[in-house]
């Protein structure tokens, strides 16, 4: 395929060996890069029922046609593996620099599988083309993320990019990240566990000299002329992520009754606290500077210091996980926490989450730890470094949510689906967000069909957020879209500003052949689809196609979302219509045919 | 949210504006200045049937997260509060002062109302019209001196005390380019021309 390299580069711990095989072109036809691409790969090369922590398990870093390329915010890969916290397949995402300098090596895909001996920790060593070396990584062991990538780059030299875990993926911590340049993530999930079960603290790339020459230059170059003015013109873009970064939505979401309190016990926050940590604040009283990844011209990252403190972030997630979920209002505690768990290597939705269930279980006296209480911002450090180092209560914790819950018989006080823990945005207030929720093939994600865009940001049009009306047919389209999305790979925010017809169009002069918007959905089903069979074959049915009881019976009593409870049993029955799955959410056998894949059940 | 009588005034607006054909479906914003604060139609939202919900507050001095809501245009109603008298803003894509733009330079009224009213409208020309940034740069230093003004292939920024006197701006405009332009159609003489009396050109 054209914009690729055609080739994946295998990497098996347990015995070192390296090896570099030809990509099938209809794989990648099929599944163009990145998630597709992983997905396809895991699926075909993982056993049923392994553990994820087993060295049979693997890590499938890809990326995509528009990796590197001039197209904007083309600086994003993929990452494909079986999650420790959901046990379903796990995609994951990521910008900064990693991806091109990857693809600039000439691979497409690294599939790392195996396990390097306990006494043999490592890391891997990409040295531009046709160099890689696996180094001894005894010494980083036990180290953060931050002074991981310090040693590193004093041994390798500034210019590498590192993939890294910290002291919670070292711990198998069940939620722990992959960090990115040690500000990045891999998150949600437990990827970082995943490494850490393998014993590979890092991933180093030196950027080789590969190049994608476009043959119609001339056409790439006036698409970007249209695709950057309309980024400019689009606010989202060009003022509110710009400016404000992620945490733009703080006050937006809670306008519309939508931001969660307390574990999802409230989802409305009054003037003056909401205030005291909006993206407003967050700029006016830590931000250094913008950062943006790989050809983009959004920069949505915020780079932020207190004292002597600096990091990323927090980003909007972060900012709530770590703040109001927890009942905490006090901004300067949150940048700090988030910076915490980026050096410990910890998801900061996952982290905050647990944190909150535990807080509720404390609040209904079913556990008795006096200080799990919420609103105790003094407890933060403290119990994030148990969570990262699984001390104390921390062990427990460093199970997520669900397993918390379940250990105390109280499953209905954990937020999540499948495992993972619910972001930012209380599903009683915008329903289709809520179907994209219960469906998600890697339990409660925000980014797999993001429908907060129609329902509350108003793009590309507004749609009632109270109506089921059409819902389960346009979170098909969402997620079939966000599925290619993630595989070209290009970030989402892009499409704030840009129809999807851009994203067929980079593509089309990428390839040097017409490649159009039906296309690329059919892919995106395809991919979306086969993760679906894959989870199946694991053991799911429909009903973990659910949300925790709170959003069916119990209604919020304040806010602009008051009342609201969420009618998930005639969205699922429709959605399942619609995805043409039988009425146990199984792809039929039409669907399979019609593109091209089989079932694995 | 919004109070009910400064919502009706949105409602209103909008509603006529979307019934005479000023606007598409989903184009055209509106806004009016309240204590330091911009009320501004919402993104996306349809102009004809606005809900409460659909009128987004921001800051008149500062983008803030209301940008993530509001208009596309939100700058270009932000730059005209601070920089002219207006306290009501509209922006809409009337189809004759369009077409008149794209061939004249400014459209001088014809009509005993738009010569009472406004005399002539002005036409100005940025380099990407459907763009906020350089609108929000050329469209208040015209409505410093006139009520409305028009972006060429655009549509028109029109200023008000309240919304409804914006409204009138912009359908005032609009009838005056209509008359102008069926008058032209024809290619006749007129039998008197107004516009060419009294210091008309001079104003």
């Amino acid at each position: 395929m054209e914009g690729m390299n055609n080739k994946l580069l295998n990497v098996n711990l347990s015995n070192e060996k390296i090896s570099v095989n030809p990509l099938d072109n209809e794989i990648l036809e099929g599944f163009l890069g990145g998630r597709g691409l992983g997905i396809k790969l895991f699926s075909d090369n993982i056993a049923k029922g392994i553990n994820p922590l087993s060295e049979k398990n693997l890590l499938i870093f890809s990326v995509g046609p528009l990796t590197g390329s001039t197209a904007p915010t083309s600086g994003r890969f993929s990452l494909v593996t079986k999650s420790p916290l959901t046990n379903t397949i796990f995609h994951s995402n990521s910008g900064g620099y990693w991806g091109p300098y990857f693809k600039r090596c000439g691979y497409d895909c690294l599939i790392i599988s195996g396990k390097f001996k306990i006494e043999n920790k490592s890391y891997i060593l990409l040295d531009g083309i046709d160099n890689v070396e696996i180094k001894d990584a005894n010494d980083l062991w036990g180290l953060n993320t931050l002074e991981t990538i310090e040693k590193i780059a004093k041994n390798e030299g500034n210019s590498c990019q590192i993939l890294t875990i910290g002291p919670a993926g070292e711990n198998l911590v069940k939620f722990a990240s992959i960090m990115n340049q040690g500000h990045r993530a891999f998150g949600r999930g437990g990827v970082g566990a995943v490494m850490g079960s393998k014993n590979l603290k890092a991933i180093v790339v030196k950027s080789g000299n590969k190049r994608f020459p476009v043959k119609d230059k001339d056409h790439m170059k006036k698409l970007n002329v249209v695709a950057i003015d309309k980024i400019k013109v689009v606010p989202t873009t060009s003022q509110g992520l710009a400016l404000l970064g992620t945490a733009a939505l703080v006050k937006v979401i809670n306008f519309f009754g939508m931001f969660p309190t307390k574990n999802f016990q409230s989802a409305f926050t009054g003037t003056e606290k909401i205030d005291s940590i909006s993206g407003e604040r967050l700029r006016e009283k830590y931000l250094v500077k913008s950062e943006g990844c790989y050809n983009c011209i959004i920069k949505c990252g915020r780079m932020t210091s207190i004292g002597k403190m600096s990091g990323k972030g927090p980003e909007y997630e972060s900012l709530w996980a770590l703040g109001p979920s927890l009942g905490i209002y006090d901004l300067k505690e949150i940048v700090q926490a988030n910076y915490l768990c980026n050096e410990y290597g910890l998801d900061t939705i996952s982290t905050g989450s647990t944190i909150a269930c535990a807080m509720e279980l404390q609040q209904n006296k079913i556990i008795d730890n006096p200080d799990m209480k919420f609103g105790n911002k003094k407890i933060l450090p403290e119990i994030i470094e148990k969570i990262a180092l699984r001390k104390g209560i921390g062990n427990e914790l460093a199970e997520g949510s669900l397993r918390l819950s379940e250990k105390y018989k109280s499953l209905d006080l954990a937020m999540q689906v499948k495992g993972l823990e619910i972001p930012a945005y209380d599903p009683r207030g915008a329903f289709g967000h809520a179907l994209n929720y219960a469906v998600s093939s890697r339990g409660a994600c925000h980014l797999t069909g993001f429908l907060v865009a129609l329902e509350i940001l108003g793009i590309p049009k507004l749609i009632d957020r109270f109506s089921i009306s059409g819902k389960s047919d346009l979170l098909m389209l969402k997620q079939n879209q966000s599925a290619v999305e993630d595989s070209l790979v290009i970030c989402k925010f892009v499409g704030y500003a840009l129809g999807f017809e851009f994203q067929a169009r980079f593509l089309s002069t990428i390839l040097d052949r017409k490649i159009n918007i039906t296309d690329l959905i059919t892919i995106g089903e395809r991919i979306y689809t086969l993760e679906r069979l894959f989870n199946l074959r694991e053991g799911f049915t429909k009903e973990d196609d659910a949300l925790p009881p709170r959003f069916l019976k119990n209604p919020l009593t304040e806010g602009p979302s008051k009342g609201r409870l969420v009618p998930l049993e005639q969205m699922l029955k429709n959605y399942y219509k619609v995805r043409q799955w039988d009425e146990n959410g199984v792809p039929s056998d039409e669907l399979l045919e019609r593109l091209s894949i089989k079932s694995l059940v | 949210m919004i109070e009910p009588e400064t919502f009706k005034q949105f409602k209103i607006t909008g509603k006529i504006l979307t019934d005479h054909r000023y606007n598409t479906s989903h184009s055209g914003n509106i806004s009016m200045r309240s204590g330091g604060k911009i009320l501004i139609k919402r993104r996306g939202a349809m102009l004809g049937y606005l809900e409460p919900e659909d009128i987004i507050e921001t800051d008149l001095y500062t983008t803030d997260s209301g940008i993530m809501l509001s208009s596309t245009e939100t700058e270009v109603h932000r730059q005209i509060y601070l920089n002219t008298d207006a306290m009501a803003v509209i922006h809409a894509h009337n189809p004759f002062c369009v077409i008149l733009s794209l061939i004249e330079d400014e459209i001088t009224c014809l009509d005993a109302e738009g010569i009472y009213m406004y005399r002539k409208i002005p036409i100005i020309e940025v380099e990407n019209p459907a763009g906020p940034t350089d609108a929000a740069r050329e469209v208040p230093k015209v409505l410093k001196d006139y009520p409305i003004v028009v972006v060429r292939a655009h549509g028109v920024f029109a200023k008000g005390n309240t919304l409804f006197d914006a409204l009138q701006n912009v359908t005032g405009a609009e009838q005056s380019a209509m008359i102008r332009y069926y008058t032209m159609a024809p290619g006749k003489r007129l039998k008197r021309d107004y516009s060419t009396e009294k210091y008309f050109s001079e104003w």
